[in-house]
């Protein structure tokens, strides 16, 4: 290669980039006309909802059991109500945010749904939630827990349908353990993150508003399968009771084993929803009859509308009884379903209006309503393990604390001012 | 001469394509979509720039994009303007891409990967637990990109702009002095050494200049999304940035921006018909690996070469497919 051929290629190269330059500047302002406006759906008399999931990746299970959730309420009702037929498209974003936004994008843009349901994971749930309000479609989430989602980041379109807030559920349980529990002190173990800095924040406040006290708070990191050495921690902080909250899936069914095989006693362990959720009690068995958690969703409950969902799904998934995920996705359908039988098809801000103006008086929640910032209003359950006649473990309820909100007592806009949790800022 | 022109032609006809675009019928979302794959081509440049060249694989650099991309929107939080708010993000890259530079700018292969992973985790766990800064995991939402280019197909041929002018100054690059160095870096450290070149001190240069252009991709990736969190400097954010190097093919010219086409649409198109999606994707990189080692790109111009009869014939010069093969290779070896 001689050195004039290499010359000529550079300016061959500078070239290009020139014309390219020159070409963009020239050719971006005619662009304005292709724009498409979105054509608002009408009263077509069909909703399209488009759910995006996390069907594959590390929370394929949870996002699996969410849309078989929202599914199963179809399957089992029909598809059609008061007129109105709902379609749904089911999107996998494998639970990456970059990932939930383009196939929010897709949704809207292309699919043109009405409504967006989904998607699980906080960070997703936040990025989808502000887009979806950016271009005026309403999203409703069945599970996201993040606390943000309707308080800090809250906006009129973004609806928490089928869950509570991470602080949320815990506050209520700990107030519970300290008086009817009858526990003094308490040593809390949550997963280092978001969600679990949330439910410590939310049970110590809870327990030491009625005069416990939490003398240690230890955190460990969500990919912890050896839980011996945290559980010597406990053993040394020798409180009465010990909180503990995963975001579900293998650290619970690890802690317990852990804990359970150094000989400690189970009566003075207190989880939150996902530590004790349906995969835990399938995994570990008969062992943990007598368990008591907190949680929003209790599949023990003596309610005719929860039987008939625990009944469905047993039949939809060979006998399995549907946990917090699942229920997350039903609910949110019901909802939908009964705000459509008393309206007729709604889209946009009326769809949220009358969502959150709605009092499901008769959920397999119990009686939910919304707060001016979207969130559920409802009963929290103080639940334990027990074996029910079909054989499978149940959490059933020993206690009821009804109509929780997301203010953990406090007025809103001083519970807004504050930072949001983490290890050093527990509220 | 005839194949260069060749080549003309066909980039010629490819950025038509790309300006033409948006007046072809493509809806909104078709040109959002081709925005991210020309963002995480812009990305998969950055590290095909120093693998292909300077032959230091990086697996941090999603780390980089993603602290420019927590400056934007760190300064969109405090309210700054535009123009702080990019200040902040060349800021955050060059200090950031500095310390990547100054650890690993003594090391080479495996150890250069290890560093680079260390220091990507690193920012992963401050973009985690900063939370007062970073958000913690929820990350940082509604960073707003500036009005003049707020439109879908404006912002499109921002960062079409962005990636031809990328794409040619990292060519260009190649080709100079500079460039020449790297590449004897590259082949025989102990002999550029030994004539007298400072080799961290060009580790370090190029390093500069492929963090630079990964905080590029971080700015414009924030807005094109109006959020960051954590999960953009995760490893397997890096890990990806590699597949679509090696599928692109090391070192070649469009590389990056068939990898990128390939993988996100993979991931965000296919996924929709296709459950088992991962599985997909993990088969095009088997197959790549096993029948075409230098990469889509890579083999497909030794294909054409071969096609038109002169196969055989590899300049000694050792550019374009022939080079990045040797690159592949020793990776695979590594």
């Amino acid at each position: 290669m001689t050195p004039t051929k290499k010359s000529s290629r550079r300016i061959a190269a500078a070239g290009i980039g020139i014309a390219a330059v020159f070409a963009l500047a020239a050719c971006a302002p005619p662009g304005a006309e292709p724009a498409p406006e979105e054509t608002e759906a009408g009263a077509t008399g069909t909703l399209k909802v488009g759910f995006i999931s996390p069907t594959t990746g590390n929370f394929a299970v949870a996002g699996q059991e969410m849309v078989d959730g929202w599914n199963l309420y179809w399957e089992t009702n029909g598809t059609e109500v008061n007129g109105v037929t709902i379609e749904t498209i089911v999107e996998d974003d494998a639970g990456n945010p970059e990932t939930s936004l383009t196939k929010a994008r897709k949704l809207v843009e292309q699919d043109q749904v009405d409504v967006i349901v989904g998607p699980l994971i906080a960070n997703t749930a936040l990025a989808v939630a502000e887009y979806a309000a950016s271009v005026g479609i309403p999203n409703l989430h069945p599970v996201a827990a993040s606390d943000d989602l309707t308080q800090r980041n809250a906006n009129d379109l973004t609806v928490r349908t089928g869950s509570m807030g991470g602080s949320q559920a815990n506050f209520p349980g700990g107030q519970w353990a300290a008086t009817d529990g009858g526990y003094d002190t308490a040593v809390t173990l949550c997963a280092d993150y978001a969600f679990g800095w949330e439910s410590c924040a939310g049970f110590k406040q809870g327990f030491e508003s009625e005069g416990g006290e939490v003398i240690q708070q230890i955190w460990f990191p969500n990919s912890t399968t050896d839980f011996s050495t945290y559980v010597s921690q406990i053993q040394a902080a020798g409180a009465d009771l010990v909180y503990v909250a995963t975001a579900g899936g293998a650290p619970g069914p690890n802690f317990l084993n852990a804990y359970l095989g150094l000989g400690l006693d189970q009566d003075q362990l207190l989880l939150n929803c996902c530590a004790a959720d349906q995969g835990t009690l399938r995994t570990m068995g008969d062992q943990i009859e007598g368990l008591k958690s907190i949680s929003y969703w209790a599949e023990g409950r003596d309610s005719e509308v929860v039987t008939e969902f625990v009944d469905a799904y047993k039949e939809f998934s060979d006998g399995k009884v549907p946990g917090a995920y699942v229920a997350g996705g039903y609910v949110t359908a019901s909802l939908v379903a009964s705000v459509l039988e008393e309206n007729g098809l709604v889209t946009g801000e009326d769809l949220v209006s009358a969502i959150t103006e709605y009092t499901f008086e008769d959920s397999i929640f119990g009686r939910v309503s919304f707060d001016d910032y979207n969130n559920t209003i409802g009963p929290v359950y103080i639940r334990e393990v027990q074996k029910l006649d079909d054989g499978n473990l149940y959490n059933v309820p020993i206690a009821t604390i009804e109509d929780v909100d997301q203010w953990l007592g406090k007025d809103p806009e001083d519970a807004l001012a504050q930072p949001t949790y983490s290890q050093s800022f527990q509220g | 001469m005839n194949r260069r022109r060749l080549a003309l032609i066909g980039l010629g006809v490819l950025l038509v394509l790309g300006l033409a675009l948006p007046y072809l019928g493509a809806s909104s979302f078709i040109v959002s979509l081709t925005s991210t794959i020309l963002i995480a081509a812009i990305l998969a440049s950055s590290v095909n720039f120093l693998a292909g060249e300077g032959g230091m694989v990086s697996l941090g650099h999603a780390g980089i994009a993603a602290a420019s991309s927590y400056g934007v929107g760190w300064a969109s939080r405090q309210g700054l303007d535009t123009g702080l708010q990019v200040l902040i993000a060349l800021g955050v890259t060059l200090a950031v891409s500095f310390i990547y530079g100054l650890l690993s700018m003594r090391t080479s292969g495996i150890y250069f990967l290890m560093v680079t992973l260390a220091v990507g985790m690193l920012i992963y766990g401050l973009a985690f637990r900063l939370s007062s800064v970073t958000g913690g995991e929820n990350g940082i939402s509604g960073v707003i990109r500036p009005a003049w280019m707020g439109q879908y197909w404006t912002y499109y041929y921002v960062v079409l702009a962005c990636f031809v002018l990328v794409t040619a100054a990292l060519w260009l690059i190649g080709r100079s002095p500079f460039g020449a160095s790297l590449k004897g870096l590259r082949d025989s450290e102990s002999r550029m050494r030994s004539l007298g070149y400072s080799v961290p001190s060009y580790r370090l240069g190029a390093f500069m200049i492929s963090g630079f252009v990964a905080g590029l991709a971080g700015l414009l990736s924030v807005w094109l999304t109006a959020f960051v969190s954590p999960s953009s400097a995760g490893v397997d954010r890096s890990v990806h940035l590699i597949i679509i190097v090696i599928l692109g093919g090391i070192g070649t010219l469009l590389g990056p921006l068939i990898g990128a086409t390939v993988v996100v649409l993979v991931e965000n198109v296919l996924s929709s018909y296709v459950e088992r999606w991962p599985t997909v994707l993990g088969l095009i990189f088997i197959l790549v690996i096993l029948f075409a080692r230098a990469g889509i790109a890579g083999s497909a111009g030794k294909l054409l070469r071969r096609l038109r009869g002169n196969g055989g014939a590899r300049t000694p010069g050792g550019r374009g497919s022939s080079a990045s093969e040797a690159v592949s290779e020793r990776n695979h070896n590594a």
